[in-house]
Parts: C-alpha cells; sequence; structure tokens
C-alpha cells in the first residue's frame, strides 16, 4: 500500500519536474525519476501476496519486466545525454525554451 | 529490535577493521616498496615501525581542516563520505572464513561489483567543489576511468560466476575445484588489472598523478578529510584483494576454522603485495594508452574467458 | 497496519525518496541535483530490496547510480567546459504545472486504490535462479530486444555525439 503510494507521489513529482525544468538536464533526471517511480510500482505490487487468495503475482516475472525496463531508461539515458552534447555543441545552449527553430 | 542494535554494533565494528585494515595496508606499503628499492621502510616506532601509519593517523588528526575559499563548502566536506562509504559496505559481502561472510547474500557478487561504484560520484563531487581546476582535471579523469574499466572486470567475474552457477561468494568458494583457476586464469588477469585500475592506484593513477595534476581530486583536502581519501583507497585494496581470493583463487577452499580464516588471509596478503609491487615497478600509463587497454585488450579478453567457460560448461 | 521495524524502515525509505525526488526537481544548481538524485537513487534501490528485488535492487545501484549518473555529470562538464559545477539550473515553476501533477497523483492513487488494496501481504523475496529461469526461458524474446536495443543506442550516441568532429 505504502509503496504503492510513494511510488505514484515519486512519479508526480517527476512529470512536475518535467513540466517546470527549462533545462535539459534538469528535464532529463525528471525524466529518470518518473521511470523510478514506474518501476517502483511494479515491483511494489509484485512483491506482496493477493490479500484474498495469498497467491504472489509472478514475483521473478515483475522483475525480469523491472529489469528490461532498467535497460531502456539507461538507454534514454545515454541517448538524451548525446543529444544534449550535440545540441550544447552545434547551438551554444541548452534551455528547451531557446531551442525552437522548427516553430514557426 | 536486537536486529537493528546488532546491525549498529556491527556497522561500528566494522569501520574499525577497515580503519585497522588501512593502517596496516599504509605500513605494509612502505615495507614492501622499501625492500623492493633495497631500503628499511619504517622502523622506529614499536617493532618493525608497526606503529608508525598509527603515529601519522595522530598527526593527521591534529592537523589543521582546511576547507578552501572557492569551494562549495557543503559538498567539498561530505564528498570523501561519499568516496568511503560504499566502498566500506563493499566489505559486507566478502567471505571472510569458509562458509561465512557478513552478509551472506544470493546476488553477493553483483553487489560488491555494484557498490563500489558508487564512489565515482564522491570522485567527481570532489573534485568539482573544490573549485580547483586541477581537482576537476582529476575528477573527470577518475571518473572516466572508473567507468571504462567497470565493463571488463564485471566481465570477468561472469566466468566465475557461470562455472560456479550462483551470484554469492560465499558458495563460490563452497563449490570451487582447482581446475577453475587454469580456465579462468585469463579471467584473473583482467579482474586484477582492471581492479588496480578501478582503485586509481599506480601504474593506473591517472586522476591523481602528481607530476601533472598536483594531487588530482583530493588536491585541496587535509588532515582527517585527506586521511578519509587514503583510508578508501587501502580499503579498496584489501576489499579487492580479499574479493579476488574468495572467487578466483578458492578462498579458504573448504578448510573451516582458523585454518581457513589464515588460507584466504594469506590468499589476500599476496594479492595485496602484488597490487603494491606492479604500482612501485611500472611507469604511469597515458590517459589514451588507458583507455585502449580497457576497450581494446581487456574487454575482448574478458569476452573470450566467457566462450571458453561456455564451451567447457557442456563438457562437464 | 502496525508500527514495527519492517514498516519503519519502508517509511523512512519512502520519506528520503520523496525529499530528495523534490529537490531533484527543485534544486538551482547542477552538482547538488546530481547528489539528490543519487541518494534518490539510492533510496529507491532500498526500497527494491526492502521488497525482495535483490537483484534489481544491485543492478538499479550499477547501471544508474555507477553509469547513468556518472554520464550526466559527464555530460554536463562537457557542455559547460568553464565553472561546470556552478552553472544554475532555472525552472518555472507555476500554478498549471503544480495542478497537473497533483491532479494526476490524485487520479492514479484513486486508480491503483483496488490494485493496492489486494495486494497487501508481507513482502518475499525472488530468488536469482527463478529470475534466470524467467529472463533465459518465456521472457527470451524481451530479453534480446533488450540487448538489441541496448547496441542501437550505443551506436547512435557515438553517431549523435561523436560525429561531427570537423
Amino acid at each position: 500500500m505504502m509503496g504503492v503510494l510513494v511510488s505514484v507521489a515519486v512519479f508526480c513529482i517527476g512529470v512536475y519536474g518535467v513540466l517546470t525544468r527549462r533545462d535539459i538536464v534538469g528535464v532529463l533526471a525528471s525524466v529518470e525519476v518518473m521511470l523510478a517511480g514506474a518501476m517502483l510500482a511494479l515491483v511494489a505490487i509484485a512483491s506482496s501476496a493477493d490479500s484474498a487468495t495469498g497467491v504472489r503475482p509472478l514475483a521473478e516475472s515483475i522483475e525480469a519486466v523491472g529489469l528490461l525496463l532498467l535497460v531502456i531508461a539507461a538507454s534514454e539515458a545515454a541517448v538524451g545525454l548525446a543529444l544534449l552534447v550535440s545540441v550544447a555543441r552545434r547551438r551554444g545552449v541548452t534551455r528547451i525554451d531557446e531551442l525552437q527553430e522548427v516553430k514557426g | 529490535m536486537t536486529g537493528y542494535v546488532g546491525g549498529l554494533v556491527f556497522g561500528l565494528s566494522g569501520g574499525m577493521v577497515i580503519a585497522l585494515a588501512a593502517l596496516f595496508g599504509v605500513w605494509w606499503e612502505r615495507k614492501v616498496a622499501g625492500r623492493i628499492q633495497m631500503r628499511l621502510g619504517p622502523t622506529e616506532i614499536g617493532p618493525a615501525g608497526v606503529f608508525q601509519a598509527l603515529a601519522d593517523t595522530i598527526k593527521l588528526l591534529l592537523k589543521e581542516d582546511i576547507t578552501p575559499r572557492q569551494a562549495d563548502k557543503k559538498l567539498f566536506r561530505v564528498a570523501p563520505f561519499l568516496v568511503f562509504t560504499p566502498i566500506a559496505m563493499s566489505l559486507v559481502v566478502i567471505p571472510f572464513a569458509n562458509g561465512w561472510a557478513p552478509l551472506d547474500t544470493s546476488v553477493g557478487m553483483l553487489f560488491y561489483l555494484a557498490v563500489p561504484a558508487v564512489s565515482v560520484i564522491g570522485i567527481l563531487i570532489a573534485g568539482f567543489s573544490s573549485g580547483n581546476t586541477y581537482a576537476t582535471l582529476g575528477g573527470i579523469r577518475g571518473a572516466a576511468q572508473m567507468i571504462s574499466y567497470e565493463l571488463p572486470r564485471t566481465l570477468s567475474v561472469l566466468a566465475i560466476a557461470i562455472l560456479a552457477g550462483t551470484l554469492a561468494p560465499v558458495e563460490v568458494m563452497a563449490r570451487y575445484e582447482w581446475w577453475w583457476f587454469p580456465v579462468s586464469l585469463l579471467g584473473f588477469i583482467v579482474f586484477f588489472i582492471s581492479s588496480v585500475a578501478e582503485l586509481n592506484r599506480a601504474p593506473f593513477n591517472i586522476p591523481e598523478a602528481d607530476s601533472e595534476l598536483v594531487a588530482g581530486y583530493f588536491a585541496d583536502y587535509s588532515g582527517i578529510r585527506w586521511a578519509i581519501f587514503m583510508m578508501s583507497e587501502y580499503g579498496g585494496i584489501v576489499a579487492t584483494s580479499y574479493f579476488g581470493a574468495a572467487i578466483f583463487l578458492g578462498g579458504s577452499q573448504g578448510i573451516g576454522g582458523v585454518l581457513g580464516v589464515l588460507l584466504i588471509f594469506l590468499k589476500a596478503i599476496l594479492l595485496i603485495t602484488v597490487i603494491i609491487w606492479v604500482g612501485w615497478t611500472f611507469p604511469r600509463f597515458r590517459s589514451d594508452q588507458l583507455l585502449t587497454l580497457a576497450w581494446k585488450v581487456l574487454t575482448p579478453m574478458a569476452l573470450v574467458q566467457i566462450v571458453i567457460v561456455g564451451v567447457i560448461i557442456p563438457w562437464l | 497496519m502496525s508500527f514495527d521495524g519492517p514498516f519503519m524502515i519502508q517509511l523512512a525509505l519512502g520519506v528520503v525518496a520523496l525529499l530528495t525526488a523534490l529537490a531533484v526537481v527543485a534544486v538551482r544548481e547542477i552538482t547538488r541535483m546530481a547528489v539528490a538524485l543519487g541518494v534518490f537513487l539510492l533510496s529507491v534501490a532500498g526500497l527494491f530490496l526492502f521488497y525482495g528485488a535483490s537483484f534489481l535492487a544491485a543492478a538499479e545501484v550499477f547501471v544508474y547510480v555507477g553509469g547513468v549518473l556518472v554520464l550526466m555529470l559527464f555530460a554536463i562538464m562537457l557542455v559547460q567546459r568553464t565553472d561546470a559545477g556552478r552553472a544554475a539550473l532555472e525552472s518555472r515553476h507555476d500554478i498549471g504545472s503544480a495542478s497537473v501533477a497533483i491532479g494526476l497523483f490524485v487520479m492514479l492513487t484513486v486508480a491503483l486504490r483496488g490494485v493496492s488494496n489486494r495486494f497487501q501481504g508481507s513482502p518475499a523475496g525472488s530468488s536469482v535462479p527463478e529470475l534466470a529461469d524467467v529472463l533465459m526461458g518465456s521472457r527470451l524474446v524481451q530479453y534480446e530486444m533488450a540487448g538489441l536495443l541496448l547496441l542501437v543506442a550505443l551506436v547512435a550516441v557515438i553517431v549523435i555525439a561523436g560525429g561531427d568532429e570537423q
């Protein structure tokens, strides 16, 4: 119960960060917070037994899904940071609201 | 609540053990290095100078704890502990006796590889917060080096994990057989070299290269905080040697009691001595040589090792 | 709900996770943000450990704290060569974003209430061999896909970040 609450709260804090941060690094860090929240929800629910039947819902399987999620999050961070480096080299800025050349 | 009290007592005594191990490590390094260079090393304080390191520590405790004006004060003060704590924590999963480790967990080897990696953050923060270009350069170099060498190190340990069929160091030691040593020799070499690099020891002490960077990421530290950096270095040496002795050299080889403790201790001492020997013999690597070694030599070697083990396993 | 040892550990880890998550979102200095993110990830790993997912906890520390976080600090240094650690992180705090986040929180809590009420037993661990069986057995395809994804990401990173040296 508490694990789920904490994970939802963490996820929403991450959402707030993505919405308010103006620097790419800050946005990436907030996305990491969101992903950690999602993973936490998965593990918190999977770890406890069903109170009606006493059956645990495939804890191993969900841990495996968590590992795959970790892989995805890591590659997301790597590609995001590479983009950050590339953008900063070409434009000299890393603030999102200054990077709007596609806007008409 | 006895579990928590026990944990607290255990943690405090563990800290004491690391401090003692670091003192011993400093003394042993000075002795071994002295012998290599046809000197005697410390001789004055205590028999064969054993208490020299203790005397030095007392001196360091009494020295002024300087914080540079340009430094980010809070981070500067916290950084040594960020380096030390993960290394101290990594000692928890090491089997010091036959069938016993302070924390016998099923993911012990992964724990040992993962937790000391956190100290990279401490090194980076120490380099940054000093507000000093030498220190920042040292921090960046240290992080690049440690990240590069984590890969071959993890892969080399994987070979033993496959042979043993477990990730618990205690179990590995229990299942160890003599022919594992020749089979995993390549992995052991990779593990040893990348561990020396991971510890920022000579000849891989590029982050603290005294002739170029003064002292690298801890150039601005003094007194007790500097001593904590030193303690984490020697704690790391002890942890690595014990881990290598337990995983690759068979540890206590199923011998229980005092004899087993002594056996793994001797193997660890052997590794510690080799680390010191290597450090005082080879000249320092250049940064590009360092990365070439990690990515073009050690990583392929570790992969070959895994293939060797994979080929052998079905024939057992 | 009893206030015994495990509950207090869970509570402490949860509080640390929440506070550091807030710090990651609100702190104005990059090195402090990195430290906060590190502590946040460690506390999440602690919660994983508490829920019995010990392999996932170790992997989280390995990949995130030892890898992604350092990568992040590196990228910051490459981008802002001078005075790298002091660069202020700007953010635009406003009511709209806050209400979106709070609304989402309420929504998700209500949506997950059924699930979290149903699963309330004590946490039980899963073992490494079981996990290996799942990864190498029923989820083999996903496992291989993850490997492929990592390879693609690796190549992409090299192309994106290293490609424009004239």
